[in-house]
């Protein structure tokens, strides 16, 4: 079976590499990583990634316009996209889903609740 | 995962439950006290190893950034993205002069900045003793009206010299507190952020004579 790309993005090293550590707990995932909204945006149209894990505040274009990008562009528009941010509160998570993201997870990333999360979208 | 607060009294009785509820036998209380030290154990596994992927990011992060010369940057990379913290500050300490210089900070009013970069209790402690102070562990009587905000001054120690402090002064909103894999990052922090930060000085000093 071929194994699910997704695509990490967020322009703190440290968060994408403690994201792929966690995801090395299931070996059957192809990571590909973005450092920018803009960047993220590209990868998705190049690789199409199976699912977006996405930070929130990033330079030259946030999250929440990378995910409106890319649910308003028929080729990228299927891909669930799950936001990360440090912000909790109600009003910020309305915010994310108004952008067209499937979910919405905060920092710090917990390990279990990451790994659930991929498992309901990507059917493992 | 799953809080220290969840202790083995509510394992063994959940596994009491299951077992009842699925119509499995009984379990004796030595075979409960033994499944019970087995979750309990697995969890214990199961959190170093949260902390071992942190740590590693930590270092990786911190290695990164001393060759990219951004070692503040990569200090509040671990606070916001490992421990949750987005309103912190760095001030180097001077111990010659006996004063502080404010070096980073995210998320601080630029009037709270000027108001510790005079130093205050929790800070002087920090340096004075070479140890951490927390908020939560000063007698009320110890704490300066401008400290009530203030979680913890880290102390950042290199070869016993103290060459400054983290301020911490506010975590995330879903963050109910520091919890133990945070005290074990800014225990990293407190040494190996705090070599970083002096080799960083060193290349500075190098390059500009």
């Amino acid at each position: 079976m071929a194994s699910k790309k997704i695509l990490l993005v967020d322009d703190s090293c440290t968060a994408r590499l403690v994201n792929r550590m966690i995801f090395s707990q299931k070996s059957n995932y192809e990571l590909i990583s973005a450092v920018d909204g803009k960047e993220a945006v590209e990868r998705a149209r190049l690789d199409k990634p199976d699912l977006i894990l996405m930070d929130i505040m990033m330079p030259r274009m946030t999250g929440l316009e990378a995910c409106r990008v890319i649910k308003q562009d028929k080729a990228t528009s299927g891909i669930p996209v799950i936001l990360l941010t440090t912000r909790g509160e109600e009003s910020y998570v309305q915010e994310g889903y108004a952008s067209g993201c499937s979910d919405y997870l905060t920092k710090p990333v917990n390990d279990a609740e990451l790994l659930d999360l991929l498992r309901a979208y990507l059917g493992e | 995962m799953i809080g220290p607060e969840n202790g083995s009294r509510t394992l063994r009785k959940n596994i009491a439950e299951r077992d009842c509820t699925n119509g499995e036998r009984i379990l004796s209380s030595e075979e409960l006290r033994i499944r019970a030290q087995q979750l309990s154990l697995r969890e214990q596994l199961e959190r170093n190893h949260f902390l071992l992927e942190r740590l590693y990011a930590a270092s990786a992060g911190i290695i990164q950034a001393l060759a990219e010369g951004d070692v503040h940057a990569a200090v509040g990379e671990i606070l916001g993205n490992l421990i949750g913290c987005e309103e912190a500050a760095i001030f180097h300490y001077d111990q010659a002069n006996r004063h502080f210089v404010h070096a980073w900070s995210v998320g601080v009013p630029d009037e709270t900045l000027q108001h510790f970069s005079k130093g205050t209790g929790m800070m002087w402690r920090a340096v004075g003793e070479g140890v951490t102070q927390f908020h939560d562990r000063q007698p009320e009587s110890h704490l300066q009206p401008c400290e009530q905000n203030l979680i913890a001054s880290v102390v950042l120690k290199s070869s016993r010299e103290v060459v400054g402090v983290i301020l911490l002064f506010g975590l995330l909103p879903q963050k109910n507190g520091l919890e133990w894999v945070d005290y074990q990052l800014l225990k990293f922090l407190e040494t190996y952020g705090a070599v970083a930060i002096q080799l960083q000085c060193l290349q500075k000093n190098a390059v500009t004579p």
